[in-house]
């Protein structure tokens, strides 16, 4: 193969796989024409589960499944295809970097599709520098920390990261244009108008659904992606060659590659092509030491020199500069990674409180193995049919920080829907089935009532939606007929509400469709949870 | 004019092109598009009751749901050739058929196929649920029921809701589900149950699924808000479903222990008098039940002992 055919391959596989990842996130929730039959319906519920392997990506992610196995001692379903990548890159080095990985392929369509900078300025910011040593900082950060039981890698982990922000701020924030536009359309005087926004509403439900979804801190996550798209227009795939923890997990497995680089100093005419080219910042210009551990195997050095002074070889030339991590580096990350679990129980979250407001989704394991496990990735939230997972901004501690929470001011907990947990990719969500949690049944909290604000309490007169909705049977509302004091003296007829905790398993529509909105009069702690023994309340 | 707002996908293409080869042909001002309006028909003079009995093991609910519309005198009575057929159905939550939260999904199947039938241009099966749309059509039968006929199923959402003037005793201006007006013939297809603070959920009760905005708060004054919607939308006939019926545990359930097993189908042009019938299965008099005894006192309709066309059908 021509290095000519290999680079336009390379370029084929990138489009490939972050359209395959971009599809697989717009796939990431409950299809809109999956109708079970009826007639098939007879015993108890069947499970809705999503028709496309929407995690593949995280199961092919050697560092997920690293950190998942040294943290929380669990081997991934799917794993092998994290170690059909770490032999990849044995064999030929990053190429999930240059091939594969989504989130790469984005920074390097940022990167050099009409590239900011040009020439000199371009080989400047193409010239390796010391902070390539900060990847290394942050991966030997997170496996110590993982190791000491708090798993924080998918803050940084590249899927992770392009899943949540593509999943809880991209999409959600694309859909609210939509939904504002079709709104504003659809009650304008003009017929046409109307009649567009109900054909294009139609037309792009099947990626934004009906219901809008949003998500609490999204402009943060939203920010933060926008920043690091941005940084590539100062340097080029700076996130892979600074900051991305997998790719300096990668870099230290492709040093014993066999692909290399071979140059040939005396062709070499100083022309700077190879390194304005490069994507990696590996230093390809023949009188350097190629960077075996930054190069991220996009053959653009080879395919580029004029003189045919670089070129990559089965089992390249020896002396070639292994991975730089930097001693302080190392050191840093150890201790970084050894504080970090001592710094996110300073809160007490794990051993003495729980804060009300951290309730799980169902299924999910008790905390302290949760928060070995779970990727914040943003999987079950952008899955949940009702928007009610959100990421967590402060109610788990520092450890928890984007992990799932629910907010049932927000939505639900649907009585029989099992989806989040069958999407999580590392189990920190148990997959359930509708019997264990109906049965069981799963609790995720509990409903107590603010009988100030609550109508039918404060003689404000009758009310009881969260009786109507409440989805157990029986219900775990239940009322009984009483006079209360009403205003101007008088005395009023009213159903006064109550909590059964005995039936209550915190689904919070309650709350949701209770008519007192901000802080409805009915709320949901996390109090009461089956996951945790300490946290609940009967006897 | 007919009204042809909500389409499904597979014509939306097919419209969209259509409109901007229109658009550049004849410029936006020349394009007549079809208006929007009410087309409640005006109440039939004649008023009748069908009462639809399941009599022998495993019957047909199909057949069941055709012959009481064919006492009636059939659904061409109701639906004309190249009707819009709009039919709300209770469908509000996301709970398997047999556990009666929802309208059955074989009545609902056989209605849509009998207006079909009557020549009509386009089903509609319209309902703002409570829980998710989607999976409530999943999981409730619904969308299977729309899929196998070929009906449109409407996904509830916020550009079809529009305020309009109700003038009710309790109800002004609220927001209203569009696809429930827009319909040249409107089919109300409730499922009996029972309910926390109505006593009941019957026929005028399936209003609130056709509404938005802060639906919560009508529990606040519900049988005068109940009947409020039952003015406004006046149905061309109610087709209340007590096939199974939730006696406990309402109006959502949950269990099979709630549901009872009728077998009866209830049939009217008359809103008053389809739900005071269907109150009886649950042994309570009419006048104990609030909206009907204010229904009947403010002119919506008779109670069902006053309608002199009774008829039993049985399968």
């Amino acid at each position: 193969m021509k290095i000519k055919h290999l680079v336009w391959l390379r370029r084929c596989s990138q489009a490939f796989f972050l359209l395959l990842f971009v599809f697989f996130v717009v796939e990431s929730r409950l299809p809109q024409d999956v109708y079970l039959d009826y007639t098939q319906l007879v015993n108890g519920e069947q499970e809705i589960r999503l028709q496309q392997p929407v995690t593949i990506f995280f199961q092919a992610d050697p560092l997920v499944w690293l950190t998942s196995l040294i943290s929380g001692h669990v081997l991934i379903k799917g794993f092998g295809w994290a170690l059909a990548v770490l032999v990849l890159t044995l064999v030929f080095g990053r190429v999930f970097c240059g091939f594969i990985c989504p989130f790469g392929a984005l920074h390097h369509l940022f990167s050099y599709v009409r590239p900011a900078l040009k020439g000199k300025n371009l080989a400047r910011a193409n010239s390796s520098t010391g902070s390539r040593r900060v990847k290394y900082f942050i991966l030997i950060l997170l496996l110590t920390a993982a190791f000491a039981g708090v798993n924080s890698a998918g803050i940084m982990d590249p899927i992770s990261l392009f899943f949540r922000s593509l999943a809880l701020a991209v999409l959600p924030g694309a859909g609210i244009g939509l939904k504002e536009m079709f709104d504003f359309m659809a009650h304008s005087d003009i017929k046409a108008l109307n009649y567009l926004s109900y054909t294009a509403e139609v037309l792009v439900s099947p990626v934004f659904g009906y219901d809008y979804q949003a998500f609490k801190t999204g402009w943060l996550i939203g920010t933060i992606f926008l920043l690091i798209l941005f940084m590539n227009r100062v340097r080029p795939r700076f996130w892979c060659r600074t900051l991305c923890p997998l790719g300096a997990l990668l870099g230290l497995c492709s040093r014993f590659s066999i692909l290399g680089l071979s140059k040939d100093i005396d062709r070499c005419t100083q022309c700077g092509k190879c390194t304005q080219s490069c994507a990696g910042a590996a230093q390809p210009v023949p009188g350097e030491a190629w960077q075996k551990s930054e190069c991220l195997m996009c053959f653009n050095c080879h395919n580029t020199c004029p003189e045919g002074a670089v070129a990559f070889k089965w089992r390249g030339p020896k002396g070639q500069a292994g991975p730089d991590m930097g001693r302080r580096a190392v050191l840093g990350g150890l201790t970084a990674g050894v504080s970090l679990p001592f710094l996110s129980r300073l809160d007490g979250q794990i051993h003495k409180v729980s804060d009300a407001q951290l309730i799980r989704p169902p299924g999910s394991l008790p905390e302290k193995a949760f928060l070995t496990l779970c990727q914040r990735c943003g999987q079950c939230m952008k899955a949940c049919p009702t928007n009610v997972i959100n990421p967590a901004l402060s109610e788990a501690g520092l450890a928890g920080f984007w992990t799932p929470n629910l907010i049932m001011t927000q939505g639900y907990c649907e009585y029989t829907c099992t989806l989040c947990g069958s999407v999580c990719p590392t189990g920190a969500i148990k997959t359930i089935t509708i019997r264990e949690k109906v049965e069981t049944p799963v609790s995720i909290g509990s409903a107590y009532f603010d009988r100030g604000r609550c109508l039918p309490w404060s003689g404000n007169g009758p009310c009881i939606v969260c009786e109507e909705h409440c989805p157990t049977s029986p219900k775990a509302i239940y009322f009984f007929e009483d006079m209360v004091k009403g205003p101007d003296n008088t005395r009023v007829k009213v159903k006064l509400p109550q909590v059964d905790l005995k039936r209550c398993v915190g689904c919070g529509i309650c709350e949701n469709k209770c008519v007192v909105k901000g802080r409805p009069a009915i709320r949901v702690i996390a109090a009461g949870e089956t996951r945790s023994m300490r946290n609940r309340i009967l006897l | 004019m007919k009204s042809e707002q909500l389409i499904t996908r597979r014509e939306s293409i097919k419209k969209l092109l259509l409109l901007w080869s229109s658009l550049s042909l004849g410029g936006a001002s020349l394009i007549s598009l079809p208006s929007i309006e009410p087309a409640n028909a005006s109440a039939n003079a004649s008023r009748f009751l069908v009462d639809g009995v399941g009599r022998t093991q495993g019957y047909s609910v199909k057949a069941l749901t055709r012959k009481t519309f064919d006492a009636a005198g059939g659904m061409g009575k109701f639906v004309s050739r190249g009707d819009v057929v709009a039919i709300k159905p209770n469908i509000s939550w996301a709970r398997a058929p047999q556990l009666a939260a929802n309208t059955n999904p074989e009545v609902l199947e056989a209605v849509i196929q009998l207006c079909q039938e009557a020549g009509a241009k386009k089903v509609r099966i319209v309902d703002h649920t409570i829980h998710g749309a989607k999976r409530c059509f999943a999981i409730n039968g619904a969308g299977m029921a729309a899929k196998n006929t070929g009906a449109d199923l409407v996904h509830p959402r916020s550009s079809l809701m529009r305020d309009m003037k109700m003038g009710g005793n309790r109800l002004d201006v609220w927001p209203v589900y569009t696809p429930v007006v827009e319909a040249d013939t409107l089919i109300n297809l409730p499922v009996a149950k029972v309910h926390g603070l109505s006593g009941l959920t019957l026929g005028m009760k399936n209003w609130i699924g056709a509404v938005g905005g802060r639906r919560n708060a009508l529990h606040q004054d519900i049988h005068q808000t109940i009947v409020d919607l039952a003015h406004f939308f006046k149905p061309d006939v109610t087709l209340i479903d007590a096939t199974r019926m939730m006696v406990r545990n309402g109006p959502s359930g949950g269990s099979l222990s709630d549901v009872a097993m009728m077998d009866r189908l209830i049939l009217s042009n008359d809103p008053v008098a389809a739900d005071a019938r269907a109150a009886r299965l649950f042994d309570l008099e009419p006048e104990s039940v609030g909206f009907i005894q204010i229904g009947h006192q403010q002119g919506l309709g008779l109670y069902d002992t006053a309608i002199s066309r009774h008829l039993e059908v049985a399968v």
